[in-house]
């Protein structure tokens, strides 16, 4: 499988280097959109995981939604050209030496090779086998999410809400 | 993950697709380039100040309604997908998960967040007018 | 047990989320000025879903929605607890949000992850519910939209939220990883099976720790309590300080029950680690660092809402500090201790909710004299903070009576040594407060009336601040008969 390696890798730089992107770039606009191939990437790794459903739902909720939702949210901010990042490069150091320490200890963690649960190499479809299973074994589950949905919606629509409107 | 195969295919495709038209009619087409041209609007008018308005607030509001009913979709692909084989049973627990959220669109349809900004005659504008 | 089973054992649960849909949809009917019925019928349903929980003691112990929740009397004491605090905050809150329904609708949705939290018994559970109370509770604190300070308090504690929930996650798909199972009961047996890598269970221990310990505001993961508690509206401050806290150290003992322990802790009384991860050290560090940090840190304070945040961490540090035994009297004594706490902080930020706006602000600065223009709340408040430090006969002196007595009982005398030497600390800071009410005289300053509704809830948290100090046992053997852990699929 040479092929489906070096597509693996042309999707990981890609991943990363987008992040790199959203890290570094100075414009917050860019971070936004390089978020979009950060997010894309993401669910192609997914697919290598065989996690379509969770690929697909990536696409949706993370491209599809949250970051139309970070791109309304910078067009909002006024003042975009004249405002500086303030905390841009004070402390690279600091995030360096953190960064290089938590992939240190993933790495760590992988090299130790304790996994209990393999990942089905098999990469046989998904979807229907989670709906039996948010349906039977993990309903309450489900159904709670359906409560954390509607307090999000009206938490997040109390805040976002302009108040005048009301007088 | 063969039909994920399709799917790259599909993006390549299309990509090639985009940049290769894109391409040729750079190469096809004839570039005279004067300066009128690098302004945003070739037919006169002149911009003034900045692109970068500020959006109104309602696009955001929609956004956010739009991203906690797109999570609700999300749980009912899966549903779907064997809702033939479950039955009843299933439709009346994805009921139950809809009625709930249906609450929450209930809310924010009573309370006006859907209403988009009708444009409200300035009375008290002419009135002042009128007075003076 | 199968869904439709446990449906009759969910009943508290499934009532708070129908008063939830109810609240919302009959908010919508009403007009402004009616809008405070919201806040009545929360608290009514608050503490129906209390009650309802409490007659679920009689029934036996087992886990529910094919081991999703369990059903112990353990679960059944936090639900209680997280119910009347709820009441509590509603009766706080009354007048500050009288025409804000959201708040109230939003209280009780914290409320329910707060009744699901003690009795999770899945990792998947335990993730819904802490976000259920953590992202409601991020909207609660910034519920004053316009109030700069509050603002910045919610988006100050919605990133390191979002963090340290992050690490946590990451934990928990680590401990996935190493055993196979999410139901804490699998993965326990696993775990005693011997065949699991400890460094990396250490390893990752420590990421859920993040989670948990930012949940009941533990060192290291304390940063936003000083932040979020002084910008917070007042009432929001005391809900956090007590109820999503309570229902963290739940979550924390079920934790450390159901995940470090070996299975035969529960029957031997001591700490068996599962596999070997030093968690008894850790946490008496951990412990240590907090109650030390927050003690000192709370020291010259000029806020008091400011120092009761900085005294909260140091509070939670007296109670991390009872999880190094790890045992029925540990877990007792934390139960007592969230009662008695329960009844001395609501009564401080009660009191600082109250007259704040009468005195100008909320600065030990502004306390000064009120001895002389309200003795009666005045004379409550040195309650509170005495009972807050510990001193007898009030009934914070109690809780840590427990509390250090479960800790010595094992042999940890270093460490109870540490926590009296604390509490010793904590004295300056609440005296600083007495003092400023009773010494500095101001005569120019009028009396102040209260209303007798603030007079009603001063009394309401007083009594039992004073009664639990000389009367106790009921309410420890009430605690000691809440023990009652379930283990199971």
């Amino acid at each position: 499988m040479e092929a489906n390696q070096i597509l693996f890798i042309a999707i990981a730089l890609l991943t990363v280097l987008s992040a790199a992107v959203v890290a570094f770039s100075n414009k917050i606009i860019h971070s936004a959109f390089a978020l979009l191939a950060t997010f894309t990437g993401f669910a192609m790794l997914y697919v290598y995981l065989s996690a379509d459903y969770l690929a697909v739902t990536q696409i949706i909720i993370y491209v599809g939604g949250i970051l139309i939702l970070i791109i309304f949210g910078v067009l909002m901010t006024h003042k975009i050209y004249s405002t500086t990042k303030k905390t841009a490069h004070n402390s690279i150091l600091v995030s360096l030496l953190g960064g290089v320490l938590a992939a240190g200890l993933i790495l760590f963690i992988i090299s130790l090779n304790p996994w209990a649960a393999n990942i089905a190499k098999d990469f046989s479809p998904t979807t229907a086998v989670i709906g039996k299973e948010i349906l039977t074994n993990y309903l309450l589950p489900f159904e709670i999410i359906s409560v954390l949905l509607l307090g999000a919606l009206i938490g997040a629509i109390f805040i976002a809400r302009q108040e005048d409107k009301e007088k | 993950m063969i039909g994920f195969y399709t799917v790259l295919l599909f993006i390549l495709t299309g990509a090639f697709l985009v940049s290769f038209t894109v391409a040729l009619s750079r190469f096809l087409a004839p570039t005279k380039d004067y300066p009128e041209k690098h302004i945003p609007y070739e037919c006169g008018e002149l911009p003034q100040g900045e692109a970068w308005i500020q959006f109104n607030n309602r696009f955001y509001i929609v956004a956010l309604i739009f991203l906690i009913f797109d999570v609700e979709v999300i749980f009912m692909y899966p549903w779907a997908v064997v809702f033939n084989d479950m039955g009843l049973l299933a439709f009346i627990e994805m009921f139950i998960f809809i009625f709930i959220l249906l609450v929450g669109l209930a809310y924010v349809w009573v309370k006006g967040d859907l209403d988009w900004i009708k444009p409200k005659p300035r009375l008290e504008h002419l009135a002042k007018a009128k007075g003076e | 047990m199968s869904n439709l089973n446990s449906i009759q054992y969910f009943i508290p649960e499934l009532f708070l989320t129908a008063a939830i849909l109810a609240l919302i949809i009959v908010d919508l009917f009403l007009k402004r000025k009616q809008k405070s019925i919201i806040a009545y019928l929360s608290a009514a349903a608050s503490l129906v879903a209390g009650f309802l929980a409490y007659q679920q003691f009689s029934l036996p112990a087992t886990s529910i929605f094919q081991g999703m929740l369990v059903l112990d009397s353990f679960a059944i004491f936090f639900k209680i607890l997280a119910a009347f605090s709820t009441v509590i905050v509603v009766f706080i809150s009354l007048d500050k949000f009288r025409e804000t329904a959201e708040y109230f609708i939003l209280l009780l949705i914290v409320t329910l992850g707060m009744f699901i939290m003690p009795a999770v018994n899945d990792i998947l559970m335990i993730i819904i519910a802490m976000e259920i109370v953590g992202l409601i509770s991020y909207v609660l604190a910034g519920i004053h939209k316009t109030d700069l300070k509050s603002t910045e308090a919610a988006l100050k504690y919605m990133i390191y939220g979002a963090v340290s929930t992050g690490i946590m996650a990451f934990g928990f798909s680590l401990i996935y990883g190493l055993t196979g199972h999410t139901n804490l009961y699998d993965i326990q047996m696993t775990l005693a099976s011997g065949h699991v890598n400890s460094v990396a269970m250490f390893i990752a221990f420590m990421m859920v720790l993040a989670g948990l310990g930012y949940k009941i505001a533990m060192v290291p993961f304390h940063f936003w309590v000083p932040d979020v508690y002084e910008g917070a509206p007042t009432p929001v401050t005391a809900f956090l300080s007590v109820g999503p806290k309570a229902a963290g150290f739940a979550l924390f003992i079920r934790f450390l029950v159901t995940i470090v322990a070996h299975p035969s802790s529960g029957a031997a009384d001591t700490f068996v680690q599962n596999v070997d991860i030093q968690a008894p050290f850790l946490i008496a560090v951990l412990a240590v660092l907090t109650m030390t940090l927050g003690n000192f840190s709370a020291l010259n304070q000029k806020n008091i809402k400011r120092m009761l945040g900085y005294s909260a961490i140091a509070h939670v540090g007296y109670m991390v500090m009872a999880l190094v035994v790890f045992n029925k009297d540990a877990f007792g004594a934390i139960m007592f201790y969230m009662i008695v706490y329960l009844f001395m902080n609501f009564g401080a930020f009660w009191i600082l909710e109250s007259l704040s706006s009468k005195l100008g602000g909320e600065d030990i600065e502004h306390y000064k004299g009120l001895g002389y223009r309200d003795s009666f709340t005045a004379v409550s408040m040195a309650v509170f903070m005495f009972s807050l430090t510990g001193l007898p006969p009030l009934a914070g002196f109690i809780g840590k009576v427990y509390l250090f007595a479960a800790v010595i009982k094992q042999g940890w005398l270093i460490l109870a040594l540490l926590g009296v030497l604390n509490s010793v600390v904590s004295l300056f800071y609440y005296v600083s407060v007495v003092k400023a009410m009773f010494l500095k005289q101001d005569d120019e300053l009028a009396p102040i009336q209260t209303s007798l509704y603030h007079k009603i809830m001063v009394l309401i948290l007083v009594v039992p601040t004073l009664v639990l100090g000389v009367y106790w046992s009921p309410v420890i053997e009430f605690t000691t008969n809440s023990i009652g852990l379930f283990f199971g699929r």
